[in-house]
C-alpha cells in the first residue's frame, strides 16, 4: 500500500511518465481525475454553490494539513493557499519534482467547476513555491468585473 | 525516517490511486504501471532502499508501523531470522476504496508488490508478497539467496 500521505509523490511519478508520452497524455489524465473527483464535490458545488466550495476546501485543509484560507464573497469564492502540502511533499522527495506538478490542480479543478456552472481563475504564482490563489466566480460578468481590476 | 507525516489524513487519495491504476493499465499497459510503482519504491523511498543495501531493515519496519498505524490498519509485524514479516489482515487502502463505492481495480495490489520490488532493488533483500484474500496479504522481507552488490 502506498500510504495516503504519499499519494502526491506517486502522483508526481505518474506525471513524469505521462509527460514522457506527451502533453495530450497529461491533459487527458487530469480530465480523468476531474471526472473521478466529481463524486466528491460536483453535487455539492451545484447545490450549495460558493458555500459548498468553502465546505469542500475547508475539509481538504484539515485532512491534507494545508495552510489554506477560504472566503465566500457576494459573487465569488476565494481560496488563498499559503502552504500547499501537495507541492511541499512533491518537492521534499528523493525522486525529484516533476517541473509542472502544480498544473494538475487547475487541470482537474477547472473542468469540474465549469461543469458545475462556475467561472474559475487560477494564479499558480510559482511552480516551486507552495502558495497559490484561485477564485471562482458565479457569473462571467462578475469574472470580467473583478479580474479587469486586478 | 525520511518521511514521517503527522496530522490530518486524506484517505480519499486511495480512490484516486485506484482510478489512476486502471487508467494507466488500460491506456499504456500493465508494464507501464508496474514501472511507475517500481520507481516509487526505488526513488521516492531511496532512503529505505539504502538502509536495506547496508543490511538494515529497521527503517522499512518503522515505515510500516508509522503509516499503517496512521491509517488504522489491522496488521502485525514480526522480526524473523533474516528480515521481517508483515501480516496485513485488513488493508486500509482496499477498505477505503470500497467505502467510496468504487470497483476495486484488479491491479490494485500491484502497488504493494512493485513498490516492494523497487525498495529492494540492488540490495541483499527481497520482499515476497503473498495475497491472502481481498485486503489481506503477507509481505516477507528476507535475504536473497544470491546477491551481487551493485
Amino acid at each position: 500500500m502506498i500510504p495516503s500521505d504519499h499519494f502526491t509523490r506517486f502522483y508526481n511519478e505518474v506525471f513524469k511518465f505521462l509527460a514522457s508520452q506527451g502533453e495530450v497524455d497529461l491533459q487527458a489524465y487530469w480530465l480523468t481525475i476531474s471526472a473521478h473527483q466529481e463524486r466528491h464535490c460536483l453535487e455539492l458545488f451545484k447545490t450549495k454553490g460558493l458555500q459548498g466550495m468553502k465546505e469542500y476546501w475547508d475539509k481538504i485543509a484539515v485532512e491534507e494539513n494545508c495552510g489554506l484560507e477560504c472566503v465566500v464573497y457576494e459573487d465569488y469564492f476565494e481560496a488563498r493557499m499559503s502552504r500547499c502540502p501537495s507541492l511541499t511533499k512533491a518537492m521534499d522527495n528523493d525522486a525529484g519534482l516533476m517541473p509542472r506538478y502544480c498544473d494538475h490542480c487547475p487541470g482537474w479543478v477547472v473542468p469540474l467547476l465549469e461543469k458545475a456552472g462556475f467561472f474559475p481563475v487560477f494564479d499558480v504564482k510559482s511552480r516551486t513555491e507552495p502558495a497559490c490563489e484561485f477564485r471562482v466566480y458565479k457569473t462571467q460578468e462578475a469574472l470580467l468585473r473583478h479580474e479587469g481590476r486586478r | 525516517m525520511r518521511y514521517q507525516e503527522t496530522g490530518g489524513l486524506h484517505l480519499d487519495f486511495h480512490g484516486a490511486t485506484n482510478t489512476t491504476i486502471d487508467y494507466v493499465a488500460d491506456k499504456y499497459g500493465v508494464e507501464a504501471l508496474r514501472d511507475i510503482f517500481f520507481k516509487v519504491g526505488r526513488d521516492v523511498y531511496k532512503d529505505i532502499r539504502e538502509h536495506l543495501a547496508r543490511g538494515d531493515a529497521a527503517e522499512l519496519v518503522k515505515h510500516w508501523h508509522h503509516f499503517l498505524d496512521r491509517e488504522g490498519a489491522d496488521y502485525s509485524v514480526e522480526t524473523t531470522a533474516d528480515g521481517a514479516r508483515l501480516t496485513m489482515r485488513q488493508c486500509p487502502a482496499v477498505r477505503h476504496v470500497k467505502t467510496l463505492g468504487l470497483k476495486l481495480s484488479g491491479h490494485f495490489c500491484e502497488q504493494t508488490e512493485h513498490v516492494n520490488r523497487g525498495l529492494c532493488d540492488g540490495t541483499g533483500f527481497e520482499i515476497v508478497t503473498e495475497r491472502a484474500g481481498e485486503g489481506s496479504c503477507v509481505q516477507t522481507l528476507r535475504r536473497r539467496a544470491h546477491h551481487d552488490p551493485q
